[in-house]
C-alpha cells in the first residue's frame, strides 16, 4: 500500500502488539494456574481441617486456619496481579487504537484533499462516502476508548468522547455504516440499561461502581457535568451511608 | 495470438502476403493446397511490378543472398536432405556467383534488401521440411518464415550456404527472466496501422491505382491504404462502442436455448456464439471440447450471411444444425421429432431422417402458431389428445416437455433410450414445474420462467426467406451477452450493423494522409470498406479492436476509478485493522472484567470457607464487634494500663478487656457465646469493682452490661438457631429446628408478666425470662400491643431487678461490713458511702436524673485509662440515658454495697469514687484511715476541667501530705471567705454560696428524705461508725439546710458565712478535699476543713475577699458585661479532677503561662476564671473584676441586666443558667452524699 509514512510507522509499532498480548495473556494464564493450584491446596486444607478439627488443639486450629488464610492471601495477590495485567494490556491496546484513530483521521483528510484536487467527481463522492463509513466506525471505537482509558486506577474523570464526535460531525453519518462492525455477542454491557456502549458515555466516579459506564441518555445527561459525577446507584448508596 | 502474428508479417513480400491470404481463404482456393511446390525457375518478369496478379499468384519469391528467386508454384521441388544440401552447397559455391548476379539483376535490390537471417532460417526450416502437400499449412502457422519450401525445390545448386558462423542454438538458453513480452499499449497500437491488406484489398488497390495512374495521379501505396482502413475501422469501433455502451446490458441469466436451462457445470458449460451470441450447453449442441479462440455456432460458421430457417418449424433463432441435405434444422426439433435423428451422436450433426417424416406430420397444424404446412409438428403425448405443435413453438409457449430416462442420452441425442413426453397446454401435469437439469428440454408450465425463455430464444421467421446471422467471432463466457450481439443475430439486415462514419470524422481521418485527389479516393475507399464490412456481415476487419471492446468498456469505467479503488482498498485495510484492534480491546476488556470478577469470587470463596470452617468464630467476632461498638468511649477497648493504676491488680485478679477478648477469640479460646459472655461479664464486673460507683467508668460499665447483655442474648439465640457445635466451632450436621424464639405469642408474654406465674423462678431466672421476652417483643412489628407490652415488661424487669438488688444489697452489706471489719478500709469506707448514696438515688431516680444533666464537663477530655479514672461525662450521662430500670437496679444494688460478689464490689467502688469526692466528710474520715490517700489525689486535681479522678489507695504518705496541704489551703480560703464578712461585698459571696447551695437543694429535698430512709438501714449496719455519721451530719448541715431529718444545720445555712464555720468544724472532720471543689459547698468546705483539721486548720478569715477556686463569680472583662464564671485553681492537677463528681476543666498550659506573665507584670494576684460561655474560655482577672455570684439575688439580677444588647444579655443569661446548673449539680452531689452519709452511719 502506498501509504503515508506515519501509517507505515504505525504498522511497525503495532507489529509487537500480538506478541505482547500473547505474553500478557500467557502470564495471566500462568497466574491463573497458580491460583487454581492454590485453591486446590486450600480445598485440601479445608477438608483436612473439617475432618480433624475435633482432635485439634486450639493452637493447631489456629495454625491450620492460618495456613488457609495465607494461601488465600497468595491467591489474592495473584488475582490482583492478574487484574493489573489485564488493565495494563487494556491500556496498551487502547493506546494503539487511539494512535490509529489519530493517524487515520489524518490520513482521511489527506485523502479527501487529494481527491478534491484530482477533481474526479464520482471518486470524490465515493471517497467521501468511504470516509463517512470510516468515521462512523471509528466513532464506535473511540467511545470505547474514551471510557476505557479512564480505568479505575486513573482517577476517574468524566470521559467524554469528544474526539470522535468531532470527526463524526465532519462526516454526515450513514446509518447503515453503524452496523458495519459485526456485533460481538460477548460485548460487555454497561449502564442501567444493560446495553453495549454507544455514543457518549460517562464514567461513575466511584471506583467501586459495579457498572462503571453510563449512556448519557440513560442518566439524563445532555452534556458533560462539571466536577464529580456519581451514578444513581452509587448516589443512593452514598446517601444510605 | 493470431492477430499478433499477422501483424508481425505485414511488411512481408507481396508474394508472401498472397500466399498467406490464400492460406486463410483455404476453403475457397483448394488448388493452392493441392499445388505441388514448383522447381526452381526464373520467371520471366524481372520485377514485381511487371507481374500481374495472376502471375504473382503462381509465383513464389525467394530472396537468397540478395538475389531474388522466383519459383513457379507449379514447378516440382526436389526434396533435399541436409547432407545433400551441404554437398550441394559446396558444389554450388562455384556456380553461385552467376546465379546471384543473375537474380540480382532481376530483383530490385532497393525494394527487397537481402535478409540473411531470414534466409538462414528459411534454409533451416526448409531443410527439415518434407515437401508435402500439407506444407502449406506449415507456412500458415509460421507466417514469419513464409519464404519456405519454394527455395529448396529449386536447384541442384543451392544459392546459399549455411554458416560456419556460430549457431545461436549453441548458446545456452537464457534464463526466463530475460524474455519479456511487452504488450503494446493502446496508444502505441493506435499509432500504427494494424490492418493488413488481403488480396482483395490488393486487387482493389491495384485497380484503383491503375485508374489513378491512367488519370495521371500518383498511385496510392498499400501502406496508406492499410492506414486508412485501419482508421476507418477504429472509427467504426468507437462509434459502435458509444452506441453499445449505452445499451450494453449483461445477460446474467443466460440459458441454453436447447434445454432452456441455465445450469452451468464445468463439464457442461454454456457456450456463446461469438457472433450471434447464441447460448447453448456443450452437450446440447454437441461441442465436446471447447475450442481455443472463438467459437461460432454452426449457422454463423456456415451461413454467416444468410439467416437460416428450420425445416421442421417456422421459428427462427435458436440452435441450428445442418441436415444431411444441406438445410437447417433446430437441434430441439431434431431431438423431438421422432423420425429425425443425428448422424453423429457426439457432435449432434448432421440431422438425418427429415425425409422419413411422414407426410401426415407435415400436415399437422400447430395449435400455437396456427400455421399449417410449415414444418413438422408433434402431438400431445396424452392419449386421445391430438393437438399438434411445433417443438419450438411448444418451447416458446412453455409447454410441458420432458425427456425422461437418462439425461445424458437425451443430450447426446440417443433417442432410443429416451422417453420424451410433451403435453399440450391442457394436459400439462398439474403443478409440474420445471425440474429438469441442464441437458434436456424439460418444460413445466411456467408462467414467467421457461416460457419466457422460450419466447426469447425464438423469433417467428417471416414467411419470407430467412434473415441472416452475421459471422463474427469471439468467445464469451456466460454472462457476457451483449445486446449488440443479439441485435446482430435478430436483425434482418445485418448491414445496419456496419457503423456509419460521419463525414466530419472521415475528413478528420484524411488529414495527414498525403494523397492526390484525396476526397475522391477516400470516398471510394470508404465505400469499399463499407462493402467489405458488409460482405463480412459487419465483422470488424481488425479483430483486436473488437475483441477488446468489452475489455475497453470495463477498463474505461475502471480507469478513473483506479485511484479511488486504491484508496478504498487502503481504507478498507485500515478499517479492518481498526476493527481488529477494537475486537482486541473488547477482548481485553472482557478479560479485565473477568479477572475482577474472579478476584471478587475469590474473596467470596474465602469468606464462604471461613464461614464453613469457623462459623462460631465469625458469630463471636461479630458479637464482639457489636459489643465494641457499644463501648463508644472505648473504655474497655484496651487493657488497663497498669503503669497508671499500679494497684489495679490488687483488686482485680483477672483483668479483661475487649482487645484481649479479641485475641482470645482469634486464638479459638471461645467455643460458644457463653464463653464470650463470661469474659464480657468479667470485664464489666472488673470495672464495676474497681471504679467507685459515681465514676463515669462505673456507669459506662453498667451501661455496657445492659447493652452488651442484649447483644449477647441475641448472639446466643443466633448460635442456637444456627446450630453450632461448641467443640469444633462448626455447624452441626443437622440444623436445629428453628421454632423459635420469635414465635411466642402475646399470651406467653402476658403470662410471664404476671408475677404469680413466675413465682417458682428465682429472680435471676425471672429477669432472664423477662429480658428475653423483651427482646422478642421489641423485635416484633410495632403495634399498640407491642409498645404496651414492652412497657410492661420493662416495668416488670425493673421490679425484678429491684428485688434482686435488694436481696443482693442485704447480702452485700453484711459482707461489706465483714470486710470492713476485716480491715479492708477502702472497701469498707467506700461501700458504706455508696450504699448510702445509692439508696438515695434509688428512692428518687427522677431527681437523680434531673441532677445529672446539670454539669458541663466535656467528654473529650476523658483520661486515657478509662477504667481507672472516672469519666465524668460518661458517668453523668449514663444515668440519664439509662433506662430507669437500669439505674434503678444499679442504685439498688449499690446500697447493698458489699454483696461480696465481684459485681457488687465493682459497683461499690465505682460509686464510691464519686461519693468520696462529693462527700468530704466521708472521704475525710478515710483520711485518717488508708482511704484518704485516694482522696488526696482528687484534691490536688480539683478544678480540673474534664474529669475527675479518683484513684484508690495510693501510697498513704504522699497523699497525706498533699491532703494536708490541700486542707490547709482550703482552710485558708475558707478563712478568707469567712473573714469576708467585714467587707460586705466580699462577704456576700460566701454567704451567697452558702445560700445558693441550699437554694439548689430544693430538688435534693426529696433525696434527703430518701437519705433518711436509706439511712435507716445503713445506720443499722453501721452503727459502729459514729464518726462518719457525725461528719455527714455536719456536712449536711453545711450544705443542705433543708435536710431536716439529718440536722438542724439547715437553719444555719440560711445565715451568711458566719454560721457555717461552726458547722463545718463540726461536720467536716472527715472531709478533706471537697471544700475546694464546691463553691456551692464552699460553706461546707470550710466546715469540713475545720472539722477535719481540727483546730489546726483554722487559719484564714483574713482574706475574705479571696475567692476560692470553684467559686462562681461574675467576672468583668473589658468590653463585656459581667459574665458568670468559675474560679479555677491554676495549680489543679493536670489529670483534672472531679468536683463532686462534676469534672472541672483543666486549664491549658498556655493559659497558665499567660497567667504567670500577667501576674508578674501587674504584680497583682490574678484569678484564673473559666467562663460559662459555650466555649468555656479562660481568663485571668484581678480580684476587683470578680464578684461572687449567688450572694444576692438582686445583684445577680443586676448583673444579668448589665448587657446592653439583647443578644449579650441572652448569652449572659444562658451562661448564668449554666452556672446555676453546675451549682445545682455540685450541690446535688453533695447533698446526695450528705444524705447518704447518715445512712451509713446510722
Amino acid at each position: 500500500m502506498a501509504t503515508a509514512i506515519y501509517l507505515e510507522h504505525y504498522l511497525d509499532s503495532i507489529e509487537n502488539l500480538p506478541c505482547e498480548l500473547q505474553r500478557n495473556f500467557s502470564l495471566m494464564r500462568d497466574l491463573d494456574n497458580r491460583t487454581e493450584e492454590k485453591k486446590g491446596e486450600i480445598d485440601k486444607l479445608a477438608e483436612e481441617y473439617i475432618s480433624s478439627v475435633r482432635n485439634l488443639a486450639t493452637e493447631q486450629r489456629v495454625v491450620h486456619l492460618q495456613k488457609i488464610q495465607s494461601a488465600y492471601c497468595k491467591c489474592k495477590e495473584f488475582s490482583d496481579d492478574k487484574v493489573q495485567l489485564a488493565m495494563q494490556t487494556y491500556e496498551m491496546v487502547d493506546k494503539h487504537i487511539r494512535r490509529l484513530d489519530a493517524d487515520l483521521a489524518r490520513f482521511e483528510n489527506e485523502l479527501k484533499e487529494k481527491l478534491e484536487v484530482s477533481g474526479y467527481d464520482s471518486p470524490e463522492g465515493r471517497g467521501l462516502k468511504k470516509g463517512e463509513g470510516r468515521g462512523l466506525r471509528e466513532k464506535r471505537g473511540p467511545k470505547g476508548r474514551g471510557r476505557k482509558s479512564s480505568d479505575e486506577d486513573s482517577p476517574r474523570k468524566k470521559k467524554l468522547k469528544n474526539s470522535p464526535e468531532l470527526s463524526d460531525a465532519l462526516l454526515p453519518m450513514q446509518p447503515s455504516d453503524v452496523l458495519d462492525m459485526p456485533v460481538d455477542p460477548n460485548e460487555p454491557t454497561y449502564c442501567l440499561c444493560h446495553q453495549v456502549s454507544y455514543g457518549e458515555m460517562i464514567g461513575c466516579d466511584n471506583p467501586d461502581c459495579p457498572i462503571e459506564w453510563f449512556h448519557f441518555a440513560c442518566v439524563d445527561l445532555a452534556t458533560k457535568p462539571k466536577g464529580k459525577w456519581f451514578c444513581p446507584r452509587c448516589t443512593q448508596d452514598k446517601k444510605k451511608k | 495470438m493470431r492477430r499478433l502474428r499477422r501483424r508481425g508479417c505485414r511488411p512481408g513480400v507481396v508474394g508472401l502476403e498472397m500466399g498467406r491470404g490464400r492460406g486463410r481463404g483455404r476453403g475457397r482456393d483448394s488448388s493452392v493446397q493441392l499445388r505441388p511446390p514448383s522447381p526452381y525457375r526464373l520467371q520471366l518478369s524481372p520485377s514485381r511490378e511487371t507481374l500481374t496478379y495472376a502471375q504473382a499468384q503462381k509465383m513464389v519469391e525467394v530472396d537468397l543472398d540478395g538475389r531474388l528467386h522466383r519459383i513457379s508454384i507449379t514447378d516440382p521441388l526436389p526434396v533435399i536432405t541436409e547432407d545433400e544440401m551441404m554437398a550441394q552447397d559446396i558444389v554450388e559455391c562455384n556456380s553461385n556467383k552467376e546465379n546471384s548476379e543473375q537474380t540480382q539483376s532481376r530483383a530490385r535490390p532497393g525494394r527487397k534488401p537481402p535478409n540473411p537471417k531470414g534466409r538462414r532460417r528459411e534454409s533451416k526450416t526448409s531443410s527439415h521440411q518434407s515437401r508435402r502437400s500439407g506444407s502449406q499449412q506449415y507456412t500458415q502457422s509460421h507466417t514469419n518464415s513464409s519464404q519456405h519450401p519454394s527455395h529448396q525445390s529449386p536447384l541442384p545448386e543451392p544459392t546459399f550456404r549455411v554458416l560456419d558462423c556460430p549457431c545461436p542454438l549453441d548458446t545456452p538458453p537464457l534464463p526466463v527472466a530475460y524474455y519479456r513480452f511487452v504488450e503494446k499499449s493502446g496508444e502505441e497500437q493506435d499509432c500504427e496501422a494494424e490492418y493488413d491488406m488481403d488480396e482483395e484489398d490488393l486487387a482493389w488497390l491495384e485497380m484503383v491505382n491503375q485508374k489513378r495512374v491512367s488519370d495521371g495521379h500518383a498511385s496510392v501505396s498499400p501502406d496508406t491504404f492499410e492506414l486508412l482502413i485501419d482508421r476507418l475501422e477504429r472509427e467504426s469501433i468507437l462509434e459502435s462502442r458509444s452506441q453499445a455502451l449505452s445499451q450494453s446490458a449483461i445477460d446474467e441469466d443466460a440459458f441454453c436455448c436447447v434445454c432452456l436451462d441455465d445450469e452451468c457445470l464445468n463439464s457442461n458449460v454454456i457456450l456463446f456464439c461469438d457472433i450471434c451470441n447464441l447460448a447453448v450447453h456443450q452437450e446440447c449442441y454437441g461441442v465436446p471440447y471447447i475450442p481455443e479462440g472463438q467459437w461460432l455456432c454452426r449457422c454463423c460458421l456456415q451461413s454467416p450471411s444468410r439467416p437460416v430457417d428450420c425445416v421442421l418449424c417456422p421459428n427462427r433463432g435458436g440452435a441450428f444444425k445442418q441436415t444431411s441435405d444441406g438445410r437447417w434444422a433446430h437441434v430441439v426439433c431434431a431431438i423431438w421429432i421422432p423420425e429425425v435423428c443425428f448422424a453423429n451422436m457426439v457432435f449432434l450433426e448432421p440431422v438425418e431422417g427429415v425425409k422419413n417424416i411422414p407426410s401426415a406430420r407435415w400436415k399437422l397444424t400447430c395449435y400455437l402458431c396456427k400455421q399449417k404446412g410449415r414444418g413438422a409438428s408433434i402431438q400431445c403425448h396424452k392419449a386421445n389428445c391430438y393437438r399438434a405443435f411445433h417443438v419450438s413453438c411448444a418451447q416458446k409457449a412453455g409447454l410441458f416437455m420432458k425427456i425422461d430416462p437418462v439425461r445424458e442420452t437425451g443430450v447426446n441425442g440417443t433417442t432410443f433410450s429416451v422417453k420424451k413426453t410433451a403435453f399440450c397446454e391442457n394436459h400439462s401435469p398439474v403443478g409440474s414445474r420445471r425440474d429438469g437439469s441442464g441437458d434436456e428440454a424439460v418444460e413445466g408450465r411456467l408462467v414467467g420462467g421457461r416460457g419466457n425463455r422460450g419466447q426469447r430464444s425464438y423469433t417467428q421467421s417471416p414467411p419470407a426467406p430467412p434473415s441472416k446471422k452475421t459471422p463474427k467471432g469471439q468467445k464469451k463466457k456466460k454472462g457476457k451477452k451483449s445486446l449488440a450481439g443479439q441485435t446482430t443475430r435478430r436483425s434482418a439486415v445485418p448491414v445496419l450493423l456496419v457503423p456509419q462514419i460521419p463525414s466530419h470524422r472521415l475528413n478528420k481521418i484524411c488529414i495527414g494522409v498525403a494523397v492526390q485527389r484525396k476526397n475522391q479516393f477516400i470516398q471510394r475507399l470508404h465505400n469499399y470498406w463499407l462493402l467489405k464490412r458488409q460482405s463480412r456481415n459487419g465483422m470488424p476487419l481488425i479483430r483486436r479492436l473488437h475483441s477488446h471492446l468489452q475489455a475497453h468498456k470495463t477498463a474505461e469505467q475502471r480507469e478513473p476509478d483506479e485511484k479511488l479503488c486504491a484508496a478504498r482498498e487502503e481504507l478498507r485495510y485500515w478499517q479492518k485493522l481498526r476493527q481488529d484492534l477494537e475486537r482486541a480491546r473488547l477482548l481485553v476488556e472482557l478479560v479485565r472484567k473477568r479477572e475482577r470478577l474472579k478476584r471478587e469470587q475469590m474473596k467470596l470463596q474465602q469468606a464462604a470457607l471461613e464461614l464453613k470452617l469457623t462459623p462460631a468464630l465469625i458469630l463471636l467476632r461479630s458479637t464482639l464487634d457489636q459489643l465494641q461498638e457499644k463501648d463508644a468511649a472505648q473504655i474497655f477497648s484496651q487493657p488497663v494500663n497498669l503503669a497508671e493504676v499500679p494497684d489495679y491488680l490488687e483488686f482485680i485478679s483477672k483483668p479483661m478487656d475487649l482487645s484481649s477478648m479479641r485475641a482470645k477469640l482469634e486464638a479459638h479460646a471461645y467455643c460458644s457465646t457463653t464463653d464470650l459472655e463470661g469474659d464480657f461479664n468479667l470485664m464489666v464486673s472488673n470495672c464495676l469493682r474497681y471504679n467507685s460507683k459515681e465514676t463515669a467508668f462505673h456507669r459506662a460499665a453498667l451501661h455496657l452490661r445492659e447493652v452488651g447483655g442484649a447483644v449477647l442474648r441475641h448472639a446466643h439465640r443466633q448460635a442456637q438457631s444456627i446450630g453450632l457445635d461448641p467443640s469444633t466451632g462448626m455447624h452441626l450436621p443437622d440444623s436445629p429446628n428453628k421454632h423459635g424464639f420469635y414465635q411466642c405469642t402475646w399470651e406467653d408474654v402476658d403470662s410471664l408478666l404476671d408475677p404469680d406465674n413466675r413465682l417458682h423462678l428465682s429472680t435471676e431466672e425471672q429477669l432472664k425470662a423477662l429480658l428475653e421476652k423483651l427482646d422478642m417483643v421489641a423485635s416484633m412489628r410495632s403495634s399498640g400491643g407491642r409498645t404496651k407490652r414492652i412497657r410492661l415488661l420493662r416495668r416488670e424487669i425493673n421490679t425484678v431487678t429491684h428485688k434482686q438488688q435488694r436481696s443482693q444489697s442485704h447480702n452485700g452489706k453484711e459482707e461489706e461490713e465483714e470486710e470492713e471489719e476485716n480491715g479492708k478500709k477502702d472497701n469498707v469506707e467506700n461501700s458504706p458511702l455508696t450504699s448510702a448514696s445509692t439508696p438515695g438515688k434509688d428512692a428518687s431516680p427522677p431527681t437523680l436524673e434531673s441532677s445529672c444533666p446539670a454539669s458541663s464537663p466535656l467528654p473529650g477530655d476523658a483520661p486515657p485509662e478509662p477504667p481507672v479514672l472516672g469519666l465524668v461525662t460518661a458517668g453523668r450521662r449514663s444515668p440519664g440515658r439509662r433506662s430507669p430500670g437500669r439505674s434503678y437496679k444499679r442504685q439498688r444494688s449499690s446500697p447493698s454495697g458489699g454483696k461480696g460478689q465481684s459485681d457488687d464490689d465493682a459497683e461499690v467502688e465505682e460509686t464510691a469514687t464519686p461519693c468520696k469526692q462529693k462527700e468530704d466528710s466521708e472521704k475525710f474520715s478515710p483520711s485518717q484511715t488508708p482511704s484518704p490517700p485516694t482522696n488526696a489525689c482528687p484534691l490536688i486535681g480539683v478544678g480540673r476541667r474534664t474529669s475527675v479522678l479518683f484513684k484508690k489507695a495510693k501510697n498513704g504518705a504522699r497523699l497525706a501530705k498533699i491532703r494536708a496541704a490541700q486542707l490547709q489551703y482550703v482552710g485558708t480560703t475558707e478563712g478568707k471567705t469567712n473573714g469576708l464578712d467585714s467587707s460586705p461585698t466580699i462577704i456576700k459571696p460566701p454567704s451567697e454560696t452558702a445560700l445558693s447551695t441550699p437554694a439548689p437543694p430544693p430538688t435534693p429535698s426529696s433525696p434527703s428524705s430518701h437519705c433518711l430512709r436509706s439511712r435507716g438501714p445503713s445506720s443499722d449496719s453501721e452503727g459502729d461508725k459514729p464518726l462518719s455519721l457525725v461528719k455527714v451530719e455536719g456536712f449536711t448541715n453545711g450544705l443542705g439546710k433543708h435536710k431536716d431529718d439529718s440536722s438542724d444545720i439547715a437553719s444555719n445555712d440560711q445565715k451568711h458565712s458566719v454560721p457555717p464555720p461552726p458547722k463545718r468544724s463540726r461536720g467536716k472532720p472527715a472531709l478533706a478535699k471537697v471544700p475546694e471543689n464546691q463553691n456551692g459547698g464552699s460553706v461546707q468546705h470550710p466546715t469540713s476543713l475545720c472539722l477535719c483539721s481540727g483546730g489546726s486548720m483554722l487559719l484564714p478569715f483574713d482574706s475574705d475577699t479571696e475567692l476560692t477556686p470553684l467559686d462562681l463569680v461574675w467576672a468583668k472583662c473589658r468590653g463585656y458585661p459581667s459574665y458568670p464564671a468559675m474560679v479555677v485553681d491554676p495549680d489543679m492537677p493536670q489529670e483534672g479532677l472531679l468536683h463532686n463528681g462534676i469534672p472541672i476543666p483543666v486549664p491549658p498550659g498556655d493559659v497558665l503561662k499567660l497567667g504567670e506573665r500577667r501576674q508578674k507584670e501587674t504584680g497583682e494576684r490574678h484569678y484564673l476564671v473559666l467562663f460559662f460561655d459555650t466555649k468555656r474560655t479562660w481568663q485571668w482577672l484581678p480580684r476587683d473584676k470578680l464578684l461572687q455570684m449567688g450572694m444576692d439575688d438582686t445583684v445577680d439580677k443586676l448583673r444579668l441586666m448589665e448587657g446592653k444588647k439583647p443578644s449579650v444579655r441572652k448569652s449572659v443569661h444562658t451562661a448564668y443558667d449554666r452556672a446555676m446548673i453546675h451549682l445545682n449539680h455540685v450541690i446535688n452531689h453533695v447533698k446526695g452524699n450528705l444524705t447518704f452519709n447518715p445512712s451509713n452511719f446510722i
